[in-house]
């Protein structure tokens, strides 16, 4: 805990200094592998680019926050804060904490620069309240992209199998 | 796998589609032989992360799904089988029956289930559990990128958040001595059977 404790301190030191070793980033979520080349280190966080964010989440940053369809996290963006830096000119936006103000998991492996999220409560409750299907975008063994709202229309008998 | 093609050619005149999703993080290699053998002309998917599994809260294959034509869940998280296996060893001969019955009267059909009883039906997941989703994920990558070392401790950190995922459990066992359906496997389905649980979502053909 000690050691977490100093390389917080010495992150917070780097966001200060302005130190920008920008470096690369592997994020996936849902079916994407997103890289990034460029990203703000720090020992907890992920800090993007905000042209980059819709690449990583769907979420598209405007003068009212981070946005998704309709919902809109609020976002200051003429200052600091713990969602939103500028270093150097440049902005960084704070993937991270809109998951964790979203409850969105993830999972990081530190060592490679891997962050792998979750799925947004907030875009399953249709699903879970409401027994909506859940939309889908997969590779079909054809080579066409299967989307279930193509089969609307239609009945479907979605199967799980697996060879093991 | 033969058995749904030939349900599906009887019942595809009705705007019925069957989409069929293999859970294997080995893919086409892994898959993509049993799509061939049955010849399947329905919609055929290898999903290498589990996807589907993830989005629908299923934990075990084969699981079945009805969506209707508004996109509405009708039926989740059943064992499904399109028929018994040696002499109902296992599989069943009685889900095909109101699949069929399904097609043909569609929201009149006796087995459509009510909103509450799908929503209730729809597995709930602990925080854990959703955490378990993107540690699955990660292993994957790793997998992928031929990183077994780290493939193992994310499909670990899966297993250990989420223990009632079946899919989890034996997508690892497949790449491990022993197999899939193994000793650890069968150590696993025992335990919980004894303990008054289930190894398949039971199917419940008699409601309304």
């Amino acid at each position: 805990m000690k050691n977490m404790r100093s390389i917080v301190g010495l992150t917070a030191a780097m966001l200060v200094s302005g130190a920008l070793n920008a470096q690369s980033t592997t994020v996936l979520y849902n079916e994407r592998v997103v890289e990034l080349e460029q990203t703000l280190p720090d020992a907890t966080d992920l800090w993007v680019k905000p042209e980059d964010l819709t690449r990583v989440n769907d979420f598209v940053l405007k003068p009212e926050g981070a946005c998704l369809d309709e919902l809109c996290v609020p976002v200051l963006q003429d200052r600091d804060s713990a969602m939103f830096v500028t270093r150097q000119g440049q902005a960084w936006f704070n993937v991270t904490e809109l998951a964790d103000k979203l409850q969105q998991a993830y999972v990081t492996d530190y060592n490679d620069g891997i962050w792998s999220f979750g799925s947004m409560p907030v875009t399953r409750q249709s699903f879970l309240r409401g027994g909506e299907a859940p939309d889908f975008e997969l590779m079909g063994r054809d080579g066409e992209l299967v989307r279930l709202s193509d089969f609307r229309g239609k009945k479907v008998l979605l199967l799980t199998w697996a060879s093991w | 796998m033969p058995v749904w093609q030939s349900i599906y050619e009887e019942l595809k005149s009705d705007n019925f589609e069957i989409i069929s999703v293999a859970q294997d993080t080995g893919g086409e290699e892994a898959a993509g032989s049993y799509f061939d053998d049955a010849n399947v002309t329905y919609t055929a998917i290898i999903d290498v992360n589990h996807h589907i599994s993830s989005l629908y809260n299923l934990v075990n294959v084969p699981s079945g799904v009805w969506i209707d034509e508004e996109g509405k869940i009708m039926r989740i998280n059943e064992g499904t089988y399109a028929k018994e296996h040696f002499d109902g060893a296992w599989g069943t001969n009685d889900y095909v029956p109101i699949v069929r019955d399904w097609v043909a009267k569609g929201a009149d059909s006796e087995y459509v289930w009510d909103r509450s009883k799908v929503r209730e039906s729809i597995v709930q997941r602990t925080p854990d559990a959703e955490r378990a989703q993107p540690a699955f994920r990660l292993g994957g990558y790793y997998f992928t990128n031929d990183n077994d070392e780290k493939a193992e401790q994310y499909w670990t950190m899966a297993q250990e958040l989420d223990p009632t995922s079946w899919n989890y459990l034996r997508q690892d066992l497949e790449y491990e001595e022993g197999g899939n359906a193994g000793p650890e496997w069968r150590a696993r389905r025992e335990q919980v059977e004894s303990a008054g649980g289930s190894y398949y979502a039971p199917l419940e053909i008699e409601n309304n």
